[in-house]
């Protein structure tokens, strides 16, 4: 036990840049500060302005605000927690300890698994302060919203399983921290417009005897629905609308809404059970 | 009490490859050398030994357990690897508290521990620099304090003094004493060096082409030759002529001369032949089995 959470400790240290040289914690610093700045942009705005006098967005439409911040932290931190291990050889040293692979990869897994929950709560937690001081009435506020709190609190993890499991599966594959990160990043970036091209709504005119009415056309036509699912920065956020019922959200997953529930919850369950497996086979073979 | 580690008909197989075949011997208490050229099997018994690999026939047990069949068996061991296995961003300090949890102790038992250790391998004034930061030799004392770090019974020490040069050899040979004198800590030591092994072991097991080929303790192996050697300052050739002329035949070997040993009285002639050709005498001694005479043994 002492074992597996020492590899749990040192995972979430690695990540944070904890107990090593200043240049390992400028990168989490910057993305931490990244991911709270939305949050901390939208409740000084919401105590200026006021709550009712602006469309800001709410808990539902932050976690996609911030996606691709977590993308980015996901695609150059969880490299750090494997890769290096890999490269100096330092994995050798754990599996001669009493200590199987599945213990060390669960270890690492869960070590940036508690990290990003962190990071994903943070911003969410200061975004719940700044919209309940912003409020006239706070308490009324609170008790109006109270919903919000376990919606954000569940929606977190389906995000964190996510950007943990499927950055970790890549850097399984490579000793190299960069080509890992650049792996993720283009994974990530090249899937959102492949999907957006072939779902895009083209406005055309339709005259009909009634007049003339616009009419939304999507060059996979009816098809199109599944096709947001190709856009992998967004799968948790189709989790997360089952969560959340508001509309806050881009245009892929207000699409992706009319797939069925379990078609967008068996998705997300393929793309971190898959990634999830894939890891631990990778351990699983490893030898010293 | 079962042996520290024995090998029971022990055998590996790679494919076709046959690593280990039907390999029996026991490691006690002190210190035992693996020896064998490359290729002998010497790595593949220490993967065995720690559970790293699963014998295709026999068994490998530590403390009359299976490692493979229960990790917790390793908290015994602990095992410094030849290559590079140091992370470079860490401190060795916090490197070894790390491996010290790692291994089972508690917080602050494993920072003690940490701390004991450096010091005892000579690292204490460095113990907070990056280990990217140190030498060679430093870094061997890392890999050599994170296998002692969690006070093992028994330590697998694979090439110890691999890379180092003959200072820094000789620092690590002595350590090595000092952990099984001081600390009772038994040691296996694979090498393929023969002077390392034959100046710190008690005991060796001998591997070649997957089979142990000798096996016991090193005085065995390094006992007198019927030879002796004689060093003399100056007057050599006299004094082999001298030798001759007593119906002793020397030799030339480097800077001695040697004479095959006959009977008691051969010193008497000896001391007369130095006398008449005028030859100091720097050093005389019985010649010495080497390890390395294991291996040019006719194959039987």
């Amino acid at each position: 036990m002492r074992a597996r959470k020492a590899i749990w400790i040192n995972g979430v240290r690695a990540a944070l840049g904890l107990g090593r040289g200043w240049p390992s914690k400028v990168m989490p610093v910057l993305l931490f500060i990244a991911v709270i700045t939305p949050a901390v942009v939208i409740s000084i705005v919401a105590s200026q302005i006021g709550l009712d006098d602006l469309d800001l967005p709410g808990h539902a439409g932050y976690y996609s605000m911030v996606s691709v911040v977590l993308i980015l932290f996901a695609a150059i931190i969880a490299p750090e927690l494997l890769c290096s291990d890999r490269r100096n050889r330092v994995i050798d040293l754990y599996l001669v300890r009493p200590l199987t692979t599945t213990d060390y990869i669960a270890g690492r897994w869960l070590a940036f698994f508690s990290v990003t929950l962190a990071l994903v709560y943070i911003g969410q937690i200061v975004l719940l302060i700044g919209l309940v001081l912003a409020s006239d009435d706070p308490l009324q506020h609170l008790q109006d919203n109270w919903l919000d709190i376990p919606r954000f609190l569940g929606a977190g993890v389906i995000v964190a399983i996510f950007i943990t499991t499927v950055p970790m599966a890549v850097s399984a594959f490579t000793t190299r921290r960069a080509y890992a990160a650049a792996f993720v990043i283009g994974l990530f970036i090249i899937s959102f417009p492949i999907s957006a091209g072939l779902t895009e709504c083209v406005e055309t005119e339709r005259t009909t005897a009634r007049g003339t009415s616009a009419q939304c056309e999507r060059p996979t036509g009816d098809a199109a629905k599944w096709f947001t699912l190709i856009d992998f920065a967004q799968v948790p956020a189709q989790v997360n609308s089952l969560i959340f019922e508001e509309s806050s959200e881009p245009d892929t997953v207000k699409l992706g809404r009319e797939l069925n529930s379990g078609i967008r919850i068996g998705w997300y369950a393929l793309l971190t059970i898959g990634p999830g497996l894939v890891l631990w086979w990778r351990y699983r073979g490893i030898t010293v | 009490m079962p042996p520290l580690l024995e090998a029971k008909e022990l055998t590996k197989h790679y494919g076709a490859t046959i690593a280990l075949e039907s390999v029996n011997f026991q490691v006690d208490q002190g210190i035992t050398g693996l020896l064998g050229p490359n290729g002998a099997g010497k790595s593949t018994a220490i993967k065995l030994f720690l559970g790293l690999l699963k014998p295709t026939s026999g068994s490998a047990e530590v403390m009359g357990q299976k490692p493979y069949e229960l990790v917790e068996s390793r908290e015994r061991l602990g095992y410094m690897p030849e290559h590079d296995c140091l992370p470079t961003a860490m401190t060795s300090s916090e490197f070894l508290t790390h491996m010290a949890q790692v291994s089972g102790l508690p917080p602050a038992h494993a920072r003690t521990r940490a701390a004991d250790v450096l010091r005892h391998v000579g690292l204490a004034e460095e113990r907070y620099r990056s280990i990217g930061e140190y030498s060679t030799g430093m870094k061997q004392r890392v890999k050599l304090a994170q296998a002692l770090v969690h006070d093992p019974v028994l330590v697998l020490l694979d090439e110890p003094t691999a890379g180092l040069d003959p200072g820094g050899r000789e620092e690590m040979l002595a350590l090595i004493r000092r952990i099984s004198r001081d600390f009772g800590i038994s040691i296996l030591l694979s090498s393929h060096l023969m002077g390392d092994v034959e100046s710190v072991c008690d005991r060796i097991v001998v591997l070649e082409g997957g089979h142990v080929i000798e096996e016991g303790a090193v005085s065995r192996f390094t006992q007198e030759t019927q030879t002796l050697f004689i060093d003399v300052d100056e007057n050599r050739d006299k004094l082999i002529e001298a030798l001759a002329k007593r119906g002793i035949e020397a030799t030339v070997d480097g800077p001695s001369l040697v004479v095959n040993r006959e009977s008691d009285e051969q010193y008497d002639a000896i001391r007369d032949a130095l006398v008449e050709a005028d030859a100091p005498l720097r050093r005389m001694a019985p010649g010495r089995h080497g390890l390395t005479d294991i291996f040019r043994k006719p194959p039987t």
